[in-house]
């Protein structure tokens, strides 16, 4: 659908509307961190282990030092009173290794930084890199999370005897009665391997000291520039005010931002060191190697339920492949997977057991769903187990299940309260589309010719808007300033740290609707400490369903300030502010906003009690996480011969609350299930058993292209969030969210005719071969 | 990454299998190596330079024998560090009687690191396979001479 | 990702550019696509690079006595959409089609892929199935020989030091003659795990000539002759057609990597095999 061109009366909000940031975008004049250019900047070369594990025996820098442009090489002997690398996440018992910015006397992953050269241009760093000599006496590594808990396994770190670094239990309900009366139980070893998020811009900071005012400023590019301005305050022994965090334009995160990185801190180090600007690019393969991974489960599930498919309840063992450390959220991320394990189903027997394991690779972290696409890929694959164990169609076995409308709020076994849902709408509405009867009619013909077609059910629930302060580690709210200049144009500043989502656009489009202007009368800016008040960030689709209220609320404020200079210009008491300008019920004068806004300025008069100036600032503490829904339906047909799968419809019907832009919508839908389908079809970081990442380019590591992806037909249906006053929910994750089972599902479905179960994910041509020829995939 | 193949020398085994401990005609065979340098008893050190297609790279090297039971088996070790990664390679090599030569099989373990690994892994059995079939190759043509 | 210092030269002219390649230590530039990376990897690290793009006349395709000429530095997008080569050649048309993407075939070229010699590259199958020839130029000598010399093993080509090609030479295809490439891709690099070029010909409701060129199965590119000899003589029944096709990986030492076992690649040449012979006697008049 083309977006739609506004009139002049219509509401903003709820059109298809273009993105304020795409010119710049699109036309290469958007400023990322390797634009920014500064007098006497310098460049650094980060060195890394080859080694997963291995006892650093001595470092030798003579040689790079002496190169000439080379003006410092640091070891972790030089930075070991820097940080440690802060983990945010806290869990009883965790055992928490202390995270150096560079390797002291061991490294623990291959791509450890160990040292770093600084030169005066990024040629000769690279160069100088090349000769640092490190001695390096190999130890035995471990980069499976199972072979790692097994008896005898390397460890990891030898200040502890065993790879684990956390235990962790939650039960809700009463498991083993619900087990004890189970009729069916169906159990199933269900993995999410280990992705890589590979954000189209690597990562890359540029850290400037002024010797002068002894303040330092970090451009990064990074999803959470205040939380990152705290943190790295605290690794670098720096007042806090005088450190700035800079997120320029932000070129995709997916979670993989949403962190601390020890480069960060280092450059911060060498900058404030050399007394020079000094900047560092990661390339591709190093963001392969040191930028967070995702997922990395091994899942044991066991699924109670009656003969007539009611499910009583459900127990997971979970292994969660921690890597080598814990980045920001790290041991919290499987937690996540267990607050979503309910999905939408009314079963209130829950039992989980976590086991957070170190491997000698790179941290996993969050990637796009965090925990959750992981816990609905296990629930909705075992609610298909039971269906196919029961002979019930998968459709019917979920509706039997789903919580029902009348039943919100719903208090969940895992502590959460379900505030709204009608969970039958998306997936009927999805039936419908798909002509799901005829789609079976379609696929018992297909049988019957000896093809194999199958048709994947999904759906799925999420926890979005993170979220209430007391359930996140750093506070859960967002803050909006709206500012009217003189001339009546507006600048509204979020917290929050839009990097692609388009909040530049729907911010706009919110604001413009209230304040009655157009959108090109409004700018939103973000990402720069020095800027826009303290926010949290963007990241677990929170940016509009926290950050868009914190901007209503501001309004709200402004409004009434608005509304008194109005007043006290109409000299009228019933006064409206209504299509942009102030009107007297009385005597039909109006004022503009600009005249209002001039006024409040020029202040040679002032309402009573009020200030001079025109600007507000909000900042808003959600009463509750939101709970987005939807239902996707995947046609698949796999080739015989081959084992290709080919995916020839997909079909997702969302409910992300009020929708403020639906072209925008969209774009998250499609751009979650391309890494859905990723996920599903060919992604896998793959390590070898030394802890060598095989993945270590695109050359190996597949993500989809354009040219793979199969039309996504994006349709929603719209159940406000009673928890904020624009009725959003949040969207970035859904498409991940929902994705992985549809497509499982409906492979599954169309190999069930020769007694396929399960199948693990990535599903490659030749793993789907191998079962088609009666092997072990 | 396992290994493991058979060739075929064209020498009696104790010829083959004192050939294959000589550090002079190892240094020929080794592809790339730049000459074998005692350091103890069955251990040597090597400069090693890899060049396959545009990949070139040198590396400091180990060899090493060990296990010897003359004339039907042993094992050796190589390795290689350099500015591009890393590889080890251990295997057992068995000798037998064949068709008037003798046939030696293996069977080990090649271990890469470093950028090599991440970067050539779609190539790397196939350059592995390519290095070993040139040693023995050039061991063959040792054995004519 | 960033190359060790080298010379860069650029030469206006072919004599000059021979005469450059001469000492033995330069490496042709000839769009880079797979010595760029390895570059910025410094797993290669040439001294001196000599790049062909303004050399005139390297490129284009052109049809001369039954042959059909393709300059070394004609990119893989203009073999594509040659209409010379999909009148008169179509088989190197179509593998051309399925390399990479549209970025690598704006900027490889045929030569540069040649000389790179990657045992999973698209060109080889249909090369070998057209029985091309290879003209390799050096200061003072000009030799033209087939494929099969040129490739002698993984990354490896007969081309000496200072010596650059000139041209591939393929056969204009006989009227009637089928032809067809398959490939089974690689998602993550668009290489070929097995890629297949079949050509085939009919004379009196039988196979009179069967052509298949191999890649990515293992080594390197091959002329599958088994394969060849067992259809020709034959009606091509889908049968005649199956059973030649699974000989296809028979005393081939097959590629093992994360992408694919030797197992599952040997199989699929077969299958890839069947597909593209099955396609070629379809369109063989």
């Amino acid at each position: 659908m083309a977006p739609t061109i506004i009139t002049k009366t219509e509401k903003l909000v709820g059109q298809r509307i273009r993105r304020k940031e795409d010119p710049r975008l699109i036309t290469g004049t958007a400023t990322y961190v390797d634009d920014i250019q500064m007098q006497g900047m310098h460049h650094a070369c980060i060195v890394r282990s080859p080694y997963a594990a291995a006892k650093i025996a001595g470092i030798d820098t003579k040689a790079a030092s002496a190169l000439p442009g080379v003006v410092a090489v640091f070891t972790g002997a030089d930075t070991k009173d820097v940080g440690p690398v802060p983990c945010g996440a806290s869990l009883p018992g965790l055992r928490v290794p202390y995270h150096h910015i560079l390797a002291v006397d061991r490294t623990y992953f291959a791509g450890h930084p160990v040292a770093v050269v600084v030169a005066t241009d990024r040629y000769i760093a690279r160069d100088g890199a090349e000769l640092v000599e490190v001695d390096y006496d190999p130890l035995p590594a471990v980069a499976d999370p199972e072979k790692a808990l097994e008896a005898g396994a390397p460890a990891v770190h030898p200040e502890w005897a065993d790879n684990i670094a956390f235990n962790f239990h939650q039960e809700g309900g009463d498991t083993a009665k619900a087990f004890a009366e189970a009729e069916v139980v169906v159990k199933q070893r269900i993995t999410s391997q280990r992705l890589i998020p590979t954000a189209m811009e690597t990562r890359g900071v540029v850290a400037d000291y002024n010797t002068g005012d002894e303040a330092l400023t970090v451009y990064s590019s990074t999803q959470i520039p205040h939380l990152l301005r705290t943190l790295l305050a605290q690794m670098l022994g720096l007042p806090e005010h005088h450190l700035r965090v800079v997120a320029p334009e932000v070129g995709g995160g997916f979670g993989s931002k949403l962190n601390v990185y020890a480069e960060e801190a280092l450059m911060g180090f060498v900058a404030m060191r050399i007394g020079k600007p000094v900047k560092w690019i990661e390339s591709r393969r190093e963001n392969y190697l040191c930028t967070i991974h995702g997922r990395g489960h091994v899942d044991y599930y066991e699924m109670a339920a009656r003969k007539d498919g009611t499910i009583l309840g459900l127990r997971l063992k979970l292994i969660q492949d921690l890597g080598a450390y814990h980045q920001l959220l790290t041991p919290a991320i499987p937690t996540l997977s267990v607050l979503m394990m309910p999905g939408l189903y009314r079963f209130k027997n829950i039992q989980a057991d976590i086991v957070g394991v170190f491997t000698n690779c790179v941290p996993t972290d969050a990637y796009r769903g965090a925990g959750r696409p992981e816990a609905t890929h296990g629930i909705e694959r075992m609610v298909d187990i039971l269906a196919a164990e029961l002979k019930m169609d998968p459709v019917e076995i979920r509706m039997k299940n789903f919580i029902q409308p009348e039943e919100f709020p719903f208090a969940t076994a895992t502590g959460l309260i379900y505030d709204s849902g009608n969970y039958d709408a998306p997936l009927k509405k999805a039936l419908e589309l798909a002509d799901y009867p005829g789609l079976r009619r379609r696929q018992a013909e297909a049988r019957k010719q000896g093809k194999l077609m199958g048709v994947g059910v999904s759906t799925y629930g999420e926890i979005c808007a993170f979220g209430p302060s007391p359930a996140t580690p750093a506070g859960g709210w967002e803050c909006a300033t709206v500012k009217i200049d003189p001339s009546g144009k507006v600048t509204v500043g979020t917290g929050a740290s839009p990097h692609g989502q388009g909040e530049e656009t729907t911010f706009a489009q919110i604001a413009a609707d209230e304040l009655g202007v157009g959108m090109d009368d409004v700018v939103v800016v973000h990402g720069d400490t020095a800027v826009v008040p303290y926010g949290i960030g963007t990241f677990g689709s929170r940016g509009t369903a926290v950050g868009g209220p914190a901007l209503y609320y501001a309004l709200q404020k402004l409004k009434e300030k608005i509304k008194k200079f109005g007043a006290m210009l109409l000299e009228s008491e019933d006064v409206t502010f209504v299509e942009g300008r102030c009107v007297c019920n009385r005597s039909g004068k109006s004022v503009s906003l600009a005249e209002v806004a001039g006024a409040s300025y020029r202040a040679m008069k002032l309402p009573p009690g009020e200030d001079p100036g025109m600007q507000a600032t909000y900042f808003w503490e959600p009463p509750n996480f939101t709970f987005p829904f939807g239902a996707h339906i995947v046609v698949t047909e796999v080739d015989a011969d081959t084992g290709k799968i080919a995916v020839s419809r997909y079909i997702a019907v969302d409910d992300c609350g009020k929708i403020i832009n639906p072209l925008l919508v969209d774009g998250q839908v499609h751009g979650g299930v391309a890494q859905g389908l990723g996920q599903a079809l060919f992604e896998q970081a793959v390590y070898d058993e030394n802890g060598q990442l095989l993945t270590g380019e695109l050359m190996d590591y597949a993500i989809p292209k354009a040219t793979m992806m199969p039309w996504v037909e994006s349709h929603h249906t719209e159940t406000p969030s009673p928890v904020n006053p624009l009725g959003v929910k949040g969207v970035g994750e859904a498409g991940t969210i929902g994705c992985t089972p549809a497509v499982v599902n409906s492979v599954v479905d169309a190999l069930s005719v020769l007694g396929v179960r399960h199948i693990d994910m990535p599903m490659t041509p030749e793993k789907i071969w191998t079962l088609l020829q009666g092997g072990q995939a | 990454m396992k290994i493991g193949g058979v060739y075929q020398l064209p020498v009696a085994r104790d010829r083959a299998y004192s050939m294959l401990q000589d550090p002079a005609i190892l240094a020929r065979c080794i592809p790339g190596c730049g000459g074998l340098n005692r350091t103890a008893g069955n251990e040597y050190n090597m400069q090693m330079k890899l060049a396959l297609a545009s990949i070139s790279g040198l590396f400091e090297g180990k060899v090493r024998i060990t296990e010897q039971n003359p004339p039907e088996s042993f094992r050796l070790a190589v390795e290689g560090k350099g500015k591009i990664g890393f590889m080890k390679g251990d295997g057992l090599l068995r000798l037998v009687d064949k068709d008037g030569g003798t046939e030696v099989s293996y069977v080990g373990d090649v271990q890469v690191g470093g950028t090599i690994a991440a970067v050539g892994q779609r190539l790397l059995d196939t350059t592995a396979k390519m290095m070993i079939k040139r040693f023995f190759d050039q061991l063959a043509e040792c054995a004519g001479q | 990702m960033i190359a060790q210092n080298f010379e860069y030269s650029s030469p206006a002219s072919l004599e000059e550019a021979l005469q450059m390649m001469a000492g033995g230590d330069a490496k042709i530039l000839a769009g880079g696509m797979s010595l760029i990376p390895l570059m910025k990897l410094r797993l290669a690290t040439p001294g001196h690079l000599v790049d062909l793009s303004r050399v005139p006349a390297l490129d284009g395709v052109t049809e001369e006595k039954g042959n059909i000429r393709v300059g070394a530095m004609t990119t893989h997008f203009q073999v594509e959409s040659s209409a010379l080569l999909r009148a008169r050649c179509p088989l190197l048309a179509a593998a051309a089609s399925h390399i990479g993407d549209m970025q690598v075939r704006n900027m490889g070229t045929i030569g540069g892929s040649l000389a790179h010699a990657d045992p999973a590259a698209d060109y080889p199958a249909a090369l070998f199935a057209l029985e091309a020839r290879v003209r390799l130029l050096r200061v003072g000598s000009d030799r033209t020989i087939a494929l099969s010399d040129f490739l002698v093993d993984t990354f490896t080509t007969v081309a000496e030091a200072g010596e650059m090609i000139r041209e591939v030479i393929v056969p204009v295809e006989e009227a009637g003659t089928g032809v067809s490439y398959q490939k089974l891709v690689q998602p993550a690099s668009g290489f070929a795990i097995v890629g297949i070029a079949a050509r085939i010909r009919k004379s009196g409701g039988k196979i009179s000539m069967a052509r298949v060129g191999v890649t990515g199965l293992g080594p390197m590119p091959y002329r599958a002759v088994g394969v060849e000899k067992m259809l020709e003589g034959t009606a091509g029944t889908a049968d005649d057609i199956r059973k030649a096709a699974s000989v296809v990986a028979d005393g081939v030492d097959a590629n093992t990597d994360i992408h694919a076992s030797a197992a599952y690649r040997a199989r699929m040449a077969a299958v890839y095999a069947g597909r593209a012979i099955q396609a070629a006697v379809s369109r063989a008049a």
